[in-house]
């Protein structure tokens, strides 16, 4: 009894907290211009889409390099969903999620008996394979790719609410939503027996567990997670188009995990923070330095890889981690 | 019959060149447990090297050797400085796991922006050595041509150099041995981490070979070798991390299997279709083609 | 017990915050957005790099060479122009960050010289081109979907599109190969099926069709290119792409030994790039191309002869072909637009100026303009040009034949047209 209670409270302090924050950022988006609040709802993406690789590498263990052809997957369902079945919006973003999950399914299944650099490398051809099957159907739109139009916000909010302020509020809300339950699911006994996975495979399937099914339902997890961030994407761009899934958007998530700690879950609103701000910086620079089209094309791409590897070699863990260090350093003094 | 002869042809040339690659990403691999994706930046660092001097000399050969010394240096150094500290420092947390696979991928992108910052983002080309014209037969010309047979004869050269140099020479042995068992390589007196530098350093050296022939025929941007450096993984995977014969007969598959997807099936699947070819020999054998069944040592 | 309290005051705090916010009022918007007293800001969207660049990125650079001379020379009305260049790399997902950049953050007054079809498709819809009121001039595509003027109120195009490029074509193959083979290689998207629409509507029949998708141009396709004419035994071959895809097509012909007579479209045949890429000039030599304007080369043109000496001084080191006489010339266009709509520059007023005076403005090209109040299409004709021995281009049959049609069903007819002479020195004058 005194255990359920112990619970209940801590999962309503939870709930308390993410309302909170869901508050803060209503505010913050009346208060910034439109060019902030649309970079608010990419931040809000990439969150979505870091949380998907805590799970499944931070947690589970499991290197993968295709995230960005799960979040196609997503994407391209949602905009299958909603043009060609009139649903609502909700219902799109339902099916990006299913339908991801169910290739998450099938992916884990054939990559449960693979590790290390032959996983790596089965989600690396994913990554470039699967957005270019676009070209081959004609139904999947081909290199322009699909419009997704998620509509106008209600006129009842004003006509000052624009369009990009609607997307940041369904993007931050779902990203919430998101981090609330895959944060519940990992302090659970999945997160345990994930990461006594990552540990070491044979004790744990001496102790037990069975590995090769937990890791496929990581896998499934992980990516319903990134098909659901696709699917954001594909809100915010208002396109699903082969071009929005590149190799370098997959490296780009998994440099935003290490960089944010890729085992750290309050670590991926950084992460995400960090994957926009980054090319903003580096446009800044650019101009300043002039000869702008140059710089502007290889800078932000210097500066992500230099702070990965930095980030890499000091802090593998994460900020989260050395600060830690740090700190049960001065409490031993 | 002559659309199977041609697609023949063409899977294996570039298959040649995807084995020069898959050789080097499996030579770093036996010798520090590292899948290098830098290897391609490496490549291309190597190549742009080269195109410099076959601009200004107009000798492709002359150019090949620089490009081979480059890469040879950017190998051992990113070994030397890179490697090494990473080792120091990450070895310890979830992130083992990950972070020489992302270390690498950041070294990639760092290469990639120097080089783009350096030279810019045009194409650039370089002349190949041979005529790229295809052979005639009787009244049709294949896809073939003087070129594709010194790609394959290139690759030949060099599979047979590092097939002696692994199995007949000291230097041989000792890479082979740092590799498997450092322990007791270092007991037996091989210095281990020199060691490790030397395969990196050649590593290097036949990536650099790769770069050049792969632009005698195309053209040369930061992003050129990057279909390279998916197809060189994807072999090498094929053809099981551990063997080298395994690498360049992934490498061969890989390419006949693309280009028949290339002819018959469709532009646009010729990446799925890598991953299709992958899968089904990982499902098949977990280890590659090659595996002697021996588990995996990941 | 404090934990509830405590609990309870932050909800009241975020809650009294909340409801505050919603009161927050915008700010006014009175100056033009990227108009100062001093400055005229303009956007534009182009692959700098990446598969498709080599030609194309020449483009933003001679409109900017063209805008410092006009700036060295009193500007608009005392404005001097800023170009702003974002690298799209033909992606249409990054046309729509950089196009959100330039209207969001660089808070641009109009975008000049957009290029790409399914980018300008993409951006259009995802940013609310129309909705924002951001004019949108000279889209550097062909592409006839967007002559709709209701669906594209505030863009206008220059090209003339590739519906009417092919119907012109179609004409030309119909009087000069009737009864030869024909091969079509054509990019798999709203580009060339453009174009592919018209001759079909035409009545052109083609033995071998080849599709590709942007970007995956490269010797090894091409190989699969060329293998498939060759089997089909065509022996006129037309080409609708980008210039990179143009010489790989080309350079794996050469080395095939498989020469058909080349019909390449306009967008992607500037012999000097193809060069570049390593097409050697005797496979040039014959070829036959549409096209709009006078040869670069051909100084006894006075727009070329202006042009030339603008970018020898003002973009120093870049070789004169095709996309800089292409980039000036819209330069030319943009500098009349906004000396059209007045002093007192507005967006709208810059669009009713090129609706109303538009048609009369100075451009290299041989066709008329076509602007105005139900229109926003620009030129709408090509002459028949062919390649010689030494990679320059000559109007087929001595001099240039200007045929003009739309891009629907109407007729196509030799053209009367008599260009507008260029401006003096090449500032324009106009009101």
């Amino acid at each position: 009894m005194e255990s359920w209670r112990k619970v209940r409270d801590v999962v309503r302090k939870k709930i308390a907290l993410f309302v909170f924050l869901g508050w803060v950022l209503l505010i913050v988006g009346d208060r910034v211009d439109e060019l902030r609040v649309y970079q608010g709802a990419q931040i809000a993406m990439y969150t979505i889409a870091l949380t998907s690789i805590v799970l499944l590498t931070g947690y589970s263990g499991q290197v993968s390099l295709g995230n960005g052809a799960m979040m196609a997957v997503g994407a391209y369902a949602a905009a299958l969903t909603l043009n060609n079945l009139q649903t609502p919006i909700w219902f799109a973003f339902l099916m990006a999620i299913l339908v991801s999950a169910l290739f998450g399914a099938l992916l884990g299944s054939a990559a449960a008996r693979l590790a290390g650099p032959y996983l790596a490398g089965t989600t690396l051809a994913l990554a470039v394979g699967l957005p270019a099957i676009a070209n081959q159907f004609s139904f999947l739109g081909g290199e322009p790719g699909l419009i997704f139009d998620v509509g106008f916000p209600p006129e009842r909010f004003g006509e000052e609410f624009t369009q990009y302020k609607w997307f940041f509020w369904i993007a931050s809300c779902i990203a919430l939503v998101a981090i609330f339950v895959t944060s519940n699911i990992l302090q659970s006994r999945f997160g345990r027996t994930w990461r006594a996975i990552r540990g070491n495979s044979l004790a744990a399937e001496l102790a037990g567990i069975h590995a090769s099914r937990m890791k496929v339902l990581a896998f499934t997890m992980s990516s319903a997670l990134a098909g659901l961030a696709g699917a954001v994407l594909a809100m915010n761009i208002g396109l699903v188009a082969p071009g929005a899934f590149t190799l370098a958007l997959s490296f780009g998530l998994v440099t935003g995990a290490v960089l944010a700690g890729i085992s750290s879950l309050p670590g991926v609103v950084l992460g995400g923070f960090i994957l926009v701000v980054i090319p903003e910086i580096a446009d800044v620079i650019a101009n300043r330095l002039g000869d702008a089209d140059k710089l502007n094309s290889y800078l932000p791409g210097l500066i992500v890889s230099v702070l990965l590897i930095l980030s890499v070699i000091y802090t593998p863990n994460g900020p989260g981690e050395n600060l830690r260090k740090h700190l049960r350093k001065k409490a031993a003094h | 019959m002559q659309k199977v002869i041609e697609t023949l042809l063409i899977g294996l040339t570039t298959g040649s060149i995807y084995a020069l690659m898959s050789l080097a990403i499996v030579l770093v691999w036996r010798s520090t447990r590292v899948v290098n994706f830098a290897q391609a930046g490496q490549a291309m660092l190597a190549t742009y090297v080269g195109f410099e001097i076959a601009s200004r000399s107009g000798v492709f050969w002359l150019a090949v050797l620089f490009a081979i010394v480059a890469g040879a240096l950017v190998g051992a150094g990113v070994d030397y400085f890179f490697m090494r500290v990473l080792f120091k420092h990450a070895n310890s947390g979830p992130a083992a796991v990950v972070a020489p696979v992302i270390a690498t991928l950041g070294l990639l992108g760092l290469i990639r922006s120097f080089v783009g910052l350096t030279w810019g983002g045009e194409f650039k080309t370089i002349e190949s050595p041979v005529s790229t014209d295809g052979y005639t037969v009787g009244s049709t010309t294949l896809p073939f041509s003087p070129l594709n047979t010194l790609i394959i004869v290139t690759v030949s050269i060099i599979l047979i150099a590092l097939a002696i140099l692994f199995q007949r020479t000291n230097l041989g042995l000792a890479l082979r041995a740092s590799a498997y068992a450092p322990e007791i390589a270092k007991l037996a007196g091989i210095r281990t981490a020199r060691t490790r530098t030397i395969g990196w350093a050649i590593a290097g050296g036949v990536g650099a070979v790769a770069g050049m022939l792969n632009t005698a025929n195309n053209f040369l941007t930061p992003y050129s070798l990057d279909l390279l450096l998916v197809f060189g993984f994807i072999a090498a995977v094929v053809g099981g991390l551990e063997s080298m014969v395994g690498a360049v007969v992934g490498a061969l598959v890989l390419g006949i299997g693309l280009t028949i997807i290339l002819n018959y099936v469709g532009t646009s699947l010729v990446f799925i279709g890598g991953f299709a070819v992958l899968i089904l020999v990982l499902l098949i054998k977990p280890d590659g083609i090659m595996a002697k069944g021996k588990g995996r040592r990941a | 017990m404090i934990g509830k309290t405590r609990r309870k005051r932050t909800w009241f705090v975020a809650a009294v915050l909340a409801s505050g916010s919603l009161f927050a009022t915008a700010l006014p918007a009175h100056a033009e957005t990227g108009v100062t007293s001093s400055e005229i800001k303009l956007g534009i969207t182009l692959p700098l790099t990446g598969a498709a660049s080599p030609g194309y990125n020449k483009i933003g650079n001679a409109m900017n060479a063209y805008f410092k001379y006009v700036n060295d020379n009193g500007g608009v009305y005392g404005r001097k122009i800023t170009l702003i260049q974002k690298n799209d790399e033909y992606s249409p997902q990054l046309s729509i960050a950089k196009t959100n950049e330039l209207i969001l953050k660089d808070k641009v007054f109009a975008l000049v010289g957009p290029l790409g079809t399914a980018n300008f498709t993409a951006v259009h819809k995802s940013v609310g081109i129309a909705r924002r009121g951001v004019p949108s001039l000279f889209l550097n595509t062909g592409f006839s979907g967007f002559a709709n003027k209701k669906a594209y109120p505030t863009s206008f195009t220059i090209l003339p599109s590739y519906a009417m490029e092919a119907k012109i074509a179609a004409q030309f193959l119909k009087e000069n190969f009737a009864g030869k083979k024909l091969g079509l290689v054509y990019q798999n998207d709203e580009f060339g099926i453009d174009a592919l629409g018209a001759f079909k509507a035409a009545g052109v029949k083609f033995d071998v069709s080849v599709p590709y998708t942007s970007g995956t141009q490269g010797s090894a396709t091409a190989q699969t290119w060329v293998s498939q004419l060759a089997a089909g035994g065509a022996q006129v071959v037309v080409f609708f792409g980008v210039t990179s895809a143009t010489a790989a097509l080309l350079g794996v012909a050469a080395a095939a030994k498989y020469a058909p007579q080349w019909v390449l479209g306009s967008v992607g045949s500037d012999p000097l790039i193809l060069r570049a890429l390593g097409v050697p000039v005797a496979v040039l030599n014959g070829a036959l191309t549409l096209s709009g304007n006078p040869s670069p080369n051909d100084t006894s043109d006075e727009y070329v002869k202006q042009f030339q000496e603008i970018n020898t001084k003002y973009n120093p080191g870049v070789a004169f072909d095709d996309y800089v006489l292409q980039g000036m010339n819209v330069g030319l266009m943009t500098v009349q637009a906004l000396r059209a709509a007045g002093s007192n520059l507005t967006r709208k007023g810059l669009i009713r100026a090129m609706e109303t005076k538009g048609s009369t403005f100075a451009s290299v090209a041989y066709s008329p303009l076509g602007y105005s109040k139900t229109s926003n299409v620009g030129h709408t004709g090509y002459y028949m040009a062919v390649m010689d021995a030494t990679g320059d281009r000559k109007p087929y049959g001595g001099s240039a034949v200007v045929y003009t049609t739309d891009s629907g069903s109407g007729p196509v007819v030799k053209s009367t047209f008599k260009r507008p002479a260029m401006p003096a020195k090449g500032l324009p004058t106009n009101s």
